[in-house]
């Protein structure tokens, strides 16, 4: 089975594990994830003021490129992109002024171009193509069931897991059509399906500070600190995340954590596709653990890593 | 200097505001949920539902001098929370758009994130950083 697969800058840049641990386990799923011909940078965030009109062109381009390219479905793991990428695509199936404008200049856009082998004629794009999150399709398609029996001869259930879940899969709800956006479960059903212990965290529908880590550090380290300390004092052995923002503000942050806060005690970061490719077997030294900052290895050296039978 | 604006300037003010944002603001209640639930709250000069109430006001030249419109994560939790469906985050990133139209101050561009938090943050971090706070 072949999935068109976006991953996303920061997947090829910062997030090489999330990249390189979705790919893997979803190979051990018996599916071929296939990145996108020509993708390019998804906008990161939705333009949220009327007049930002073109910061929808590159979510279009993609989904239309998709869909040329023969896919119904486009798969991505990043939530900035599945946020920006989802959203774009109900403004285009909903508005049709700026569906028509994006068309024009798309059209446009690829007369103009110096291609080496022209491309056949811009067919509109009315918003076909469906956009999804890493774990929706994992339920959906491969089913947690099945993931269940996948991962049942490395079954851990010592090892306490915190779901976080930030903002961008949860919010704005009625747009993204995701969860509940105040009690969400797709991430517990998943980590439960992995044989893992899931921690109830009423903190994981917070955000981390997002890009104020780099704008205003203290916010950003003060969000990531309450969310983290919390995770501890609920007895959790690491945090699952999904997003490399979520990530980053998380664990990179631990160090200045230390300073700050003289009773916090470090805690690591999982992506939540490191927890299935472990829990798939697949062993700690090619789940990308050299780039996190708290070591995860002293925790997860309880999981069995012998490959099921 | 207090700059006294006349009721036609700040219905034409609020009216923009309205448009460029695309929320209505008029709903609002003034409940207090959004600031409640919103995790940089502690650190605005002006709350959520101030923003809003300024908003309704018509009151541009108090909005854009404004610290909270910088401190916005855009992470949809007053939205999430808003009992008439206000968006606050796109309020200010309309609020942000006319000060960086009147002013043209550049203050979380390219140029002013140094280079080693660049080279150190997910690429995320600086486009969405980027798209949201600078031009």
């Amino acid at each position: 089975m072949k999935v068109g697969y976006y991953p996303g800058c920061t997947l090829k840049g910062k997030a090489k594990a999330l990249d390189e641990t979705t790919q893997y386990a979803v190979g051990l799923l018996g599916a071929e994830l296939v990145e996108i011909p020509d993708w390019t940078c998804c906008g990161a965030t939705t333009p949220l003021t009327q007049t930002k009109i073109a910061n929808l062109i590159a979510q279009t381009r993609l989904l239309s490129k998709t869909r040329d390219a023969g896919y119904d479905a486009l798969v991505t793991t990043c939530p900035f992109c599945f946020s920006t990428l989802r959203r774009a695509n109900l403004t285009l199936r909903n508005d049709e002024l700026k569906r028509k404008r994006m068309n024009t200049y798309l059209a446009e856009d690829r007369r103009l171009r110096d291609y080496e082998t022209p491309p056949p004629d811009y067919v509109p794009y009315e918003g076909e193509t469906k956009v999804l999150h890493l774990l929706e399709w994992l339920r959906d398609t491969i089913g947690f069931d099945r993931i269940a029996r996948a991962c049942k001869g490395s079954r851990n259930e010592t090892l306490r897991v915190a779901p976080f879940y930030g903002c961008q899969l949860l919010r704005p709800a009625e747009e993204l059509a995701m969860c509940d956006p105040e009690d969400p479960h797709i991430l517990e059903d998943f980590l439960r399906a992995l044989g893992l212990q899931v921690i109830g965290f009423p903190e994981r529908i917070d955000c981390c500070g997002s890009y104020l880590s780099v704008a205003k550090p203290a916010a950003a380290l003060r969000a990531s600190y309450r969310i983290l300390d919390a995770a501890r004092k609920l007895g959790a052995d690491t945090v699952a995340v999904t997003c490399p923002l979520c990530f980053f503000n998380l664990d990179y942050q631990q160090a200045q954590m230390l300073r700050e806060y003289p009773e916090f005690r470090t805690i690591p970061i999982m992506y939540f596709t490191q927890l299935l490719a472990l829990s798939l077997g697949v062993p700690l030294d090619k789940l990308g653990l050299e780039s996190h900052r708290v070591d995860p290895r002293p925790v997860l050296e309880r999981v069995p890593r012998e490959v099921p039978a | 200097m207090i700059r006294i604006s006349s009721p036609d300037e700040r219905r034409e003010a609020t009216g923009r505001l309205a448009e460029l944002s695309n929320q209505n603001i008029a709903l609002c209640l003034q409940c207090g949920k959004c600031t409640a639930g919103c995790p940089f709250a502690e650190y605005m000069d002006r709350v959520p539902h101030q923003i809003v109430r300024l908003a309704q006001l018509g009151l541009i030249p108090e909005l854009i001098d404004c610290e909270a419109i910088w401190y916005c994560s855009t992470c949809f939790t007053c939205e999430s929370r808003c009992p008439v469906a206000i968006d606050i985050a796109a309020l200010a990133e309309a609020v942000r758009l006319i000060r960086q139209s009147e002013d043209g101050v550049e203050m979380y561009g390219p140029d002013q994130v140094p280079a080693d938090i660049a080279a150190l943050v997910p690429q995320q971090a600086l486009v969405s950083l980027y798209r949201k706070f600078a031009r």
